[in-house]
């Protein structure tokens, strides 16, 4: 049958892409529909139960920076929070969350229900409507089509999901959940590029069963940080320590000798797995000198028993997963309640995707999270989110939003996707970016949000709050800035004792916060003056502290940002340009870049053939004015 | 279509030994850099003599200087045109000035490239530009291929692989802090940052010596009043270049001599010997003298060897080495050794400097001197030591060499990792304009080969 309403925006998946997807393109106003296969799992948690840390945090909050839920949910769910990197600077600094994963889906569930003209849908997706080359809706498992403008797919593993534990495998989108067969079959048939990866989960374990006096306990940071620009500290559940184990001699022995039954070393995976997240098995392989692996033993919730110990992830036999388990200190009697396994999946080439995450073939498909071969909730979160707004843009009929490298994580995230491509699950760092000073985890809001109200993402609340930080930031450094202290005087000098400097002559507030040696809350503590929010105090202190190297990273993106506002149209012979070679002739015929500056960052194209692409833009806008001006 | 707007700069005059030198400027930066070299406003399409200046407002060179406004330009941007004394030395002096200035060195065929692309050439020369840069580039490519079989380019490569190296330690410490790999913390990332910093130190005197080999060396004559410098300079070129009388005082003022020994351009100045004087004329002649010091290459400082104080004419000299930081650039010459009777011999000291006995009147000893200019200009050296540099890869190699600088100064006094990092990203971007490649590292793989990471 044909489902009696239309939709604007349909979502299919509701992981962490879908749902941020579906909010999105909800409170952007389109009419949303979010299908899948299970509401029950709305916002699950598949692997570990964590949100952010380093490179994540800064998609964390620029989802929350855009009005998302990932990262309120989090202030909601976690319980244990640290602020990785604190001591190295500002910009690589990651605030990291351990989650209840039951209060964080509850937390997502509530705010799906509670999303004006967002509608949910418990039904597999089994097959697109496209008419030429254009997404028409989607058509259920028991036949049921739905409509609408736009599309947005985000399947995670479920796509042609199999999984692997030792020699068995079996299909399957999570442990528990089927896969999505019949919708993998149908994108084989699109001209879209498929491949496949790998990941994997390591054995869940039962707290009873642990000694804890053998582990080393790892408390949360104090003060407790918070994770959303809008978060509270009171909005924490009760907090709690993970713990660290190690894996010894023994264990990497036991593991060895497990290696035939491992489907990834007797060559039964094919699909590359994420290089940065090795499972145990890859670890003491690739490894083999290291006598140890330190193994964080993280808690799944306050109302479960079920530890996750991150660092073992494997798809040995049970029997191995076991021993291996066994052979830790702390751990020689744990239980284990749920095997590890590992999981392969299809996904989309990135490279087929525009910047909006559009196909390239398709116009209304848009595809967002896993599926475009990341791996990680904030990854698939800031896409999800992405992809939803241009789907409701493309819906009312308005111009894409593709923010850039210099804008925002996800600028780099989906530049470097659909750039590159990527061979492995692709993981967000800091070392991604070559702007990170700029993008940092404290400025997300001030890079964003005034663009989330803009296209409709950020409500009011949030952006009052915003508009009051950003006021006060500004108001703080102009009184900073006329605020003079002189050598000599009962202030001076309670300065200059204070942050043991000497005072030559006059200076203004901002002048001295630019030396190493004072701080904000000195300053404050001494002069009895200053900001009471915290997070507005931060931006004033980072920005006047590192003025000199950001104002370099401004002048670089400003000279770059020439040949990034150049279009590549997209009819572009590239085979017909003489003095490209045939190796850029191919890499630019395969990628297609938007833009000029998209095209000098593909491998091995030189800047002479950038050159030639400039040459070869102004003949063909000659061209086209000599044919316009024809009779 | 809006096009990059940044300023360019080249040698627009062939390479080698001309008449007439020009160094062309075109972009936004043009009009500021007119005013700051040529120190008055151009009038557009006005040709205008004068001084080209340094950044202290000294004079580089005398020329005519030339502003076409944009768009009525050959680029359709604002161009400047600096037309100077032909000789390598000077043109480039002009060049990095400008390059001080904002602008940055054209790639091969730019001037073309951007005049087609402001609508200065017709669609049908299309065709003819893109060959150019095709051709252009691969000269470029040639010129590289020649180079990369080089030493030099085989020492950029050495250092830039050490440099990402350095940088895979840092940024594993910054992006894996959960991992028990805090090279930051530990003293690690210090050691293999001098090393880097010694290495390129290293690279960048040889490819300083390969660059004077090209362009010739500048060599003043200095000394007191009278010990024969002018003399010096006649028996080296063979020619009767300076006036020379047994007046003291008689060079009131630089004198400047090209020379060849070899093959090889040297760049001679003969300068006013160095005394306090009341003479008007002769201070100016002494300020000079103590300038061209300033900018020389290596410094012949000549005594005569009958007078008291050649015995240690440094010590009795402080406001000469004042002048002369680094001793090494110091060759002492022991004139009229026909009169004193000491042996025409050369005789190397551990500080770096060297001292030669001669007879400039008797040309006894000038063969000695000859090859000592030689082998400090890296002839005699290994053809192995010394590579050919383009100003293009000492200025990458200066820059490169500034953000090591910040990255050590960064990481002793702050410890802020990601400023160390941001540095060290800087120098290697700064190494790859050597190479001509878009950087595109693979650090993060690197870290996952390098270290066990993961949870």
């Amino acid at each position: 049958m044909d489902y009696p309403s239309r939709f604007d925006v349909i979502v299919i998946g509701g992981g962490h892409a879908g749902t941020e997807a579906a909010l999105a393109a909800a409170r952007m106003g389109s009419k949303t529909l979010l299908l899948t296969h299970n509401i029950d799992t709305l916002g699950q948690m598949s692997c570990n139960p964590a949100i952010g840390g380093i490179g994540k945090s800064h998609l964390a909050k620029e989802i929350d920076a855009l009005g998302g839920a990932m990262a309120m949910a989090a202030d909601h769910a976690g319980i244990q929070f640290r602020v990785l990197n604190s001591r190295k600077g500002p910009a690589v600094r990651g605030t990291r969350a351990q989650t209840d994963r039951a209060l964080y889906k509850a937390f997502i569930r509530n705010m799906l229900e509670n999303q004006p003209s967002l509608w949910l849908f418990q039904q597999a997706v089994d097959d697109l409507l496209v008419e030429q080359d254009s997404i028409r809706g989607v058509v259920t498992q028991m036949g049921v089509r739905f409509y609408a403008d736009s599309v947005v797919l985000t399947t995670g593993t479920f796509l042609g999901g199999t999984i692997h534990i030792g020699m068995q495998n079996q299909p399957g989108g999570r442990a528990g959940d089927p896969p999505a067969l019949a919708l993998a079959r149908r994108l084989r048939e699109l001209p879209l590029r498929i491949g496949r990866l790998k990941t994997g989960t390591p054995p869940r374990l039962d707290s009873r069963s642990i000694d804890f006096s053998k582990l080393i306990e790892q408390p949360g940071d104090t003060p407790l940080p918070v994770m959303s620009y809008l978060g509270k500290v009171e909005q924490h559940p009760e907090q709690v320590s993970c713990w660290i184990a190690h894996t010894n001699e023994r264990t990497h022995e036991i593991i060895r000798a497990g290696l035939d039954r491992s489907p990834m070393y007797t060559g039964v995976i094919e699909g590359a797995g994420p290089r940065y997240c090795p499972s145990i098995e890859d670890k003491i392989t690739r490894f083999a000198d290291k006598d140890s692996h330190q193994i964080f033993l993280e808690p799944e919730g306050l109302q479960t028993r079920e530890i996750y110990p991150n660092g073992i992830s494997t798809s040995l036999p049970f029997d191995v997963q076991l021993e291996l388990v066994r052979s830790m200190a702390g751990l020689e009697n744990a239980y284990i309640m749920r095997p590890g396994y590992a999981i392969e999946y299809d996904y989309l080439d990135p490279r087929d995707l525009k910047h909006n995450l559009e196909c390239k073939h398709i116009t209304g498909l848009f595809f967002a999270g896993q599926i475009n071969g990341t791996t990680g909730y904030e990854e698939a979160g800031i896409q999800g989110l992405l992809a939803g707004c241009n789907a409701a843009l493309r819906a009312q009929g308005r111009d894409s939003w593709t923010p850039r490298r210099d804008e925002a994580y996800v600028g780099v995230l989906v530049d470097d996707l659909i750039t590159l491509g990527t061979k492995e699950p692709y993981r967000m760092f800091t070392s991604r970016a070559e702007y990170r000073l700029i993008l940092r985890e404290d400025n997300a809001d001030m890079r964003l949000t005034e663009k989330g109200r803009e296209l409709g993402l950020v409500d009011d609340v949030r952006w009052a709050a915003f508009v009051a930080k950003r006021e006060a930031i500004e108001q703080e450094e102009q009184r900073l800035s006329t605020t003079w202290v002189r050598p000599g005087t009962p202030q001076g000098d309670a300065l200059a004792a204070h942050f043991n400097i000497p005072l030559s002559h006059e200076y203004n507030l901002l002048n001295l916060l630019a030396r190493p040696e004072v701080d904000y809350a000195g300053l404050q503590q001494v002069t009895g003056n200053g900001l009471a929010d915290q997070l507005a105090a931060e931006q004033v202190e980072i920005r006047t502290k590192y003025a000199g190297y950001i104002a370099r990273q401004q002048e670089e993106i400003a000279r770059l940002r020439a040949s990034e506002n150049i279009d590549l149209p997209a009819d572009i012979d590239y085979w017909s340009i003489s003095g490209l070679s045939r190796e850029i002739q191919q890499k630019l015929t395969d990628i297609r870049p938007a833009t000029l500056g998209q095209a000098s960052r593909v491998p091995g194209v030189t800047p002479a053939a950038i050159s030639l692409l400039m040459i070869q833009l102004k003949k063909r806008q000659a061209g086209q004015a000599l044919e316009s001006a024809d009779p | 279509m809006t096009y990059p707007q940044d300023t360019i700069a080249a040698i627009a005059t062939a390479q080698g030994r001309g008449g007439v030198g020009i160094v062309r400027v075109s972009g936004s930066l043009v009009t500021d850099i007119a005013t700051a070299v040529c120190q008055v406003r151009l009038q557009p399409r006005h040709a205008r003599y004068g001084s080209f200046v340094d950044n202290s407002g000294l004079p580089l060179d005398e020329g005519i200087a030339l502003f076409f406004k944009g768009p009525n330009s050959f680029t359709g941007e604002d161009v400047l045109e600096l037309q100077g004394h032909g000789g390598p030395v000077i043109l480039d002096l002009i060049l990095k000035r400008c390059v001080e200035l904002g602008a940055r060195l054209a790639r091969p065929g730019e001037f073309s490239e951007r005049a087609f692309l402001n609508d200065k050439l017709d669609l049908a020369q299309a065709e003819a530009i893109a060959d150019l840069i095709e051709a252009s580039s691969v000269q470029a490519a040639r010129n590289a291929v020649r180079s990369l079989q080089g030493e030099f380019s085989r020492h950029v490569h050495e250092l830039t692989e050490q440099l990402i190296e350095l940088r895979i330690h840092v940024e594993a410490a910054i992006d894996f802090p959960e991992e028990e790999i805090d090279f930051l913390a530990d003293g690690q990332i210090l050691a293999k940052l001098e090393a880097v910093r010694n290495r390129l130190a290293d690279v960048q005197n040889r490819a300083g010596q390969g660059a004077l080999l090209r362009d010739g060396m500048n060599v003043v004559i200095a000394g007191r009043p009278n010990a024969g410098k002018s003399s010096l300079l006649n028996a080296l070129a063979g020619h009767e270049a300076a006036i020379v009388t047994d007046i003291a005082g008689t060079t009131r003022d630089t004198l400047k001599e090209h020379i060849h020994i070899d093959g090889m351009p040297l760049h001679m100045t003969d300068t006013a010997g160095l005394r306090q004087t009341t003479d008007a004329v002769e201070q100016i002649g002494v300020q000079r003298a103590l300038r061209a010091i300033d900018q020389a290459d290596r410094i012949l400082l000549v005594v005569d060897s009958n007078s008291g104080e050649a015995a240690d004419p440094f010590a009795l000299w402080p406001e000469f080495l004042d002048q002369v930081p680094p001793v090494g650039k110091v060759t002492l010459i022991r004139n009229k050794a026909d009169l004193s009777g000491e042996p025409c011999a050369i005789e190397s000291f551990a500080d770096g400097h060297s001292c030669i006995s001669l007879s400039a009147k008797q040309g006894q000893g000038i063969d000695l001197l000859r090859e000592h200019l030689k082998s400090c200009m890296g002839y005699q050296q290994t053809s192995e030591s010394t590579f050919s540099a383009r100003r293009r890869h000492l200025q990458a190699l200066e820059q490169a060499s500034h953000s090591l600088h910040n990255a050590y100064e960064q990481l002793v006094h702050s410890r802020a990792g990601e400023l160390v990092a941001e540095d060290l990203r800087m120098a290697q971007q700064q190494l790859g304009e050597i190479t001509g490649e878009f950087s595109a590292d693979d650090l993060l793989g690197r870290i996952f080969s390098s270290f066990c990471i993961g949870k």
